[in-house]
């Protein structure tokens, strides 16, 4: 009776350990889900609000803008309809924000139940009238015709350049400069912090004797735990008036400030995984290159690294990885400036457009879409390199 | 193991002295601008009522709206009014709120102390802030680099400098966004060629407020507590509590305590303009 | 020519030498700087004060209580999945495409940047589960944070178990069950033990996750429950460097808190380092 307990005890206890192991799975997949769920439905969403319109006058000759178009009109930067093919009218706006200037709040109605006859006689008044609301308040019988605009397109979203996600009425989804201020800052780190760590990794595994090994390997194992406000905070006390004041610039907020925040973060990470790769070259053949006549150098350079290659690689990209996944500190000291970058000028990356906007897209919305499709373009190429850190590790076995 | 666990995380919840079952009460999220003066408030006020608790949380004007249509919040604490679409989608989703002006700001254009200029119009301004003048020569000063700096998109300051001041054209995308106001005041007393924004009690003597004129240079002022009251300074805005006429009872008081004598006494002592 | 090449590794170490002082240099610097300005900070009051007047006096106590219930909240969610599934992992599965498929998942959600796991606790826990700005929200999210490295040093820790001890263990007639429980997990305790200190140390810096998912700016009362929001150590120096009226007058409190910061990472670093070096074997981080 007891063994017989026993057993379905242990197949209990199996499954939920079992269960258990697929819960890292399962987190992947969930987030996956998620941020695609999210992300891909900007692509099916109208770069303005979810229920807005946009209607010209039935005169008006042009049927279908671009968004880039749209933004030149509400911005004010073009004012005649001729500049778009139209007949030579100048452009009369109404939108949510300055029906207040046409109309007084009581002629609007106590909840807005005017607003719909208002739209019709300004579009029937100004034939060169555009008008933007929601698309409960446009009239029923709409005095003027419906002007088409795109989908946010997948091309237009990846290379536009212009960053204003809450500009009213048409938003500028342009992740560009983001993409480029997140590689700029991040290889710019690497490329500072490779140099250093390999060197120091060759030391602490090859040259240095215990004694310094023993203290120095878990002081950077302790400063890779540093937590990454600690560094933004000191970065941007510190190195942001130094980069300032020695490069003479304009402003201390740059891309190049970012970088070397990265790099000193990214240092311990690559330092102690180069190091354990280098250590774990066999005696045997360290000493078989010695016993050929090699120097201690020569071994290094020309065995135990190329042996211990892709360990070292495995480090970098963590590293890598590390840098380009990096929120806090970048958002304070790199001056998020939404503009194509440039290494001493301000710029922008993808996770600090992130937590900078987040909390104040409401729940669903255009703004929340397209910080979702972001992150989705963020966990694609953090994927990545964690795809590339399996593969070396996973060459490095065969070997 | 497990037991040990719960009875330490009890331990710590019920906390090393102040054991104090009360649930927070108010929930309040929002402007940047207000927050100082919204914490300094909520503190006396909780001297005062020994019962109550009141959570402050920053973020921006836009953070504070999203939160009290997502029901996140009880009052929504704002450095501009409600946008349009704001209030339509409160309509849709049947949420009545009341709007009440609770202080006002006058908001500061501020320039590092080493800049010889000292006043702008609000033309100047506007090419300034839109990246149009990139170049302190080409309003009178010396030959240096502008750098713009700004808030991030969720605050109401950003909102509200872009409606008045550019006349709702966007800020040129060179323009610096930092997270929060205190963080504009640190970059421009540090950069010589630094331009921001920000509400009058964030002004320090690190850096240097700028006399503006809305009248194409016949008369510059400069902002001050007076000048927000006579109402010559022209950049001055209404800060704004938002809640849901449902939360009356809960937010009531508070709400009160803020436009009541003492409350505004504290908003002089702050920095910010009282309502009469 | 031997002593060309005498020469030539004699500048590269010594070059090797310079640099690995200087890496290590660069970071000790950072740490002295914010302890000789933070240090003067640390009084009682600052520790178990609230913060008054703006930011700029009092203490720091609200945040140091939050971040250690977000630090016990995720390892009650981490620690038992993580070492359960490191238990199936390395004593129960076969080598399969299931096992590679479960460990590089793992591996993944290992390097999935911060931010993403607090846009994922946000819009899972947050909005769609209905758990609201919470400790316990901002716990989950911190406890699949940690999961992969609990999971991945429990891993380890079992695999230096020697085998022929289990090989004993079921030679004397007892299940699989009883060996890993009277056997195996005894002597890999330790090194858990360390992958679990060490979890811990982490999810006290970390701020991206709690950003949308439990952090607020003040609170007046401590946390009493799972559904309280809470102030925290990270966040807090992020609040302190870049809002408030007075940043200068602030600055000393943002010291304090960083060196508090520094000084949990070095005290459970210690830790681990102790009990790896008196009770386990030596087992990675990464």
């Amino acid at each position: 009776m007891k063994r017989k307990w026993f057993k379905i005890i242990e197949k209990g206890v199996e499954s939920v350990l079992f269960t258990s192991s697929l819960t890292t799975s399962i987190t992947v997949i969930l987030i996956v889900i998620f941020l695609f769920s999210e992300g891909i439905g900007l692509f099916f969403s109208k770069p303005i609000d979810k229920d807005s319109i946009i209607g010209i006058s039935k005169q008006n000759t042009v049927s279908k803008l671009s968004s880039a178009q749209l933004n030149h009109i509400f911005n004010q930067d073009l004012t005649n309809w001729k500049a778009f093919g139209g007949k030579n009218d100048s452009i009369q706006l109404l939108s949510i924000n300055n029906i207040g200037d046409y109309f007084a709040e009581e002629e609007l109605g106590s909840s807005f139940e005017n607003i719909p006859n208002k739209i019709n006689e300004f579009v029937q008044k100004h034939p060169g009238a555009i008008v933007s609301f929601s698309k409960t308040y446009m009239p029923k019988q709409f005095a003027g015709k419906l002007l088409e605009i795109n989908n946010v397109g997948v091309w237009e979203f990846l290379s536009g350049k212009l960053w204003y996600p809450t500009a009213q009425p048409v938003a500028q989804l342009g992740v560009l400069p983001l993409i480029l201020g997140t590689v700029l800052v991040s290889l710019v780190a690497i490329l500072m912090a490779l140099p250093l760590s390999i060197a120091c990794a060759i030391y602490l595994a090859e040259v240095a004797n215990s004694k310094i090994r023993n203290i120095l390997k878990p002081l950077i194992e302790l400063l890779a735990g540093i937590p990454s406000v600690v560094y933004g905070f000191f970065g941007l006390i510190v190195i942001v008036p130094e980069v300032q004041r020695i490069f003479n610039l304009p402003v201390g907020e740059t891309a190049f400030t970012g970088s070397i925040v990265l790099a000193i973060m990214a240092l311990p990470t690559i330092i102690t995984v180069a190091e354990d790769a280098l250590r774990s070259v066999p005696r045997s053949t360290k000493e078989a290159s010695l016993a050929l006549g090699a120097t201690h150098w020569q071994t290094i350079v020309r065995v135990c690294i190329p042996t211990a290659k892709s360990g070292i690689a495995a480090g970098i990209i963590l590293g890598i990885g590390r840098a380009i996944g990096e929120t806090m500190a970048v958002l304070m000291v790199t001056g998020n400036a939404s503009t194509m970058p440039s290494l001493f000028a301000p710029a922008r990356t993808i996770p600090a457009t992130i937590a900078a906007e987040l909390g104040e897209a409401p729940s669903g919305g255009l703004h929340f879409k397209a910080l979702f499709a972001l992150s989705i373009i963020l966990f694609i190429i953090t994927f990545g390199i964690n795809l590339s850190v399996s593969y070396v590790k996973n060459k490095n076995k065969s070997n | 193991m497990k037991k040990v666990v719960s009875i330490v995380m009890s331990l710590v919840m019920a906390g090393a002295g102040v054991v104090n079952a009360q649930r927070v009460v108010c929930k309040i999220k929002g402007s940047d601008t207000c927050l100082p003066l919204i914490q300094k408030e909520s503190e006396t006020y909780q001297k005062k009522n020994a019962g109550s608790s009141i959570m402050v949380t920053g973020g921006g004007s836009g953070v504070g709206f999203a939160a009290i249509l997502a029901g996140t919040t009880d009052i929504a604490m704002a450095s501009r009014s409600m946008k349009m679409d704001e209030k339509l989608k409160m309509n849709e989703a049947g949420k009545a709120y009341t709007e009440k002006v609770i202080a006002k700001d006058a908001l500061s254009v501020i320039v590092n102390p080493t800049n010889k200029i000292g006043q702008l119009t609000r033309e100047q301004l506007e090419g300034i802030f839109t990246g149009k003048i990139t170049n302190w020569k080409q309003v009178g000063g010396e030959d240096l680099a502008i750098v713009v700096y700004s808030r991030e998109t969720s605050s109401g300051t950003y909102e509200f400098f872009k409606e008045h001041v550019l006349n709702k054209k966007n800020f040129g995308p060179k323009a610096l966004l930092m997270p929060a106001t205190g963080a504009i005041v640190q970059s421009v007393s540090q950069t010589k060629g630094a331009i921001g924004y920000v509400g009058l009690a964030y002004l320090e003597k690190t850096v240097k407020a700028l006399k503006v004129s809305y009248d194409k240079g016949k008369t510059f002022v400069e902002p001050s507590v007076e000048n927000a009251k006579n109402k010559t300074y022209p950049i001055t805005r209404p800060l704004y509590f938002y809640y849901l006429k449902s939360s009356e009872k809960q937010v009531g008081s508070f709400v009160n305590y803020l436009l009541s004598a003492e409350g505004q006494s504290i908003v002089l002592k702050e920095g910010y303009i009282p309502l009469q | 020519m031997a002593s060309k090449k005498r020469i030539q590794q004699a500048l590269a170490f010594g070059l090797f030498r310079i640099v690995s002082l200087i890496v290590v240099g660069i970071l000790f610097s950072i740490l002295f700087f914010i302890t000789i300005r933070g240090i003067g900070v640390i009084n009682w009051t600052f520790i178990t004060a609230m913060p008054e007047d703006g930011m700029t006096a009092g203490g720091i106590f609200p945040a140091i209580v939050g971040t250690l219930c977000l630090m016990i909240g995720s390892m009650i969610f981490a620690f038992p999945v993580g070492v359960m599934s490191a238990v199936y992992l390395n004593e129960y599965m076969k080598d399969s495409w299931l096992k590679r498929f479960v460990s590089m998942m793992t591996d993944n959600l290992a390097g999935v940047p911060s931010i993403v796991f607090g846009l994922f606790g946000m819009a899972l826990f947050v909005n769609k589960l209905g758990f609201g700005d919470s400790i316990l929200a901002g716990s989950l999210t911190l406890g699949l944070l940690s999961l992969p490295v609990i999971i991945r040093t429990t891993e380890e820790a079992l695999k230096t178990v020697d085998d022929s001890l289990r090989i004993g263990s079921y030679a004397l007639g007892a299940t699989k069950l009883q060996t890993i429980r009277r056997v195996v997990l005894p002597i890999a305790f330790p090194n858990i033990m360390t992958g679990l200190i060490l979890s811990m140390s982490r999810v006290s810096g970390e701020t991206a996750p709690i950003l949308f998912t439990v952090a607020a700016y003040f609170l007046p009362k401590l946390p009493t429950g799972w559904h309280d929001q809470v102030m925290a150590l990270p966040y807090h120096l992020y609040v302190l460097t870049t809002s408030g009226t007075n940043m200068e007058a602030a600055r000393p409190m943002a010291y304090g808190t960083a060196f508090v910061l520094i000084v949990i990472v070095l005290l459970f670093n210690l830790l681990a380092n102790i009990i790896r070096k008196h009770f386990g074997r030596k087992v990675k981080m990464n």
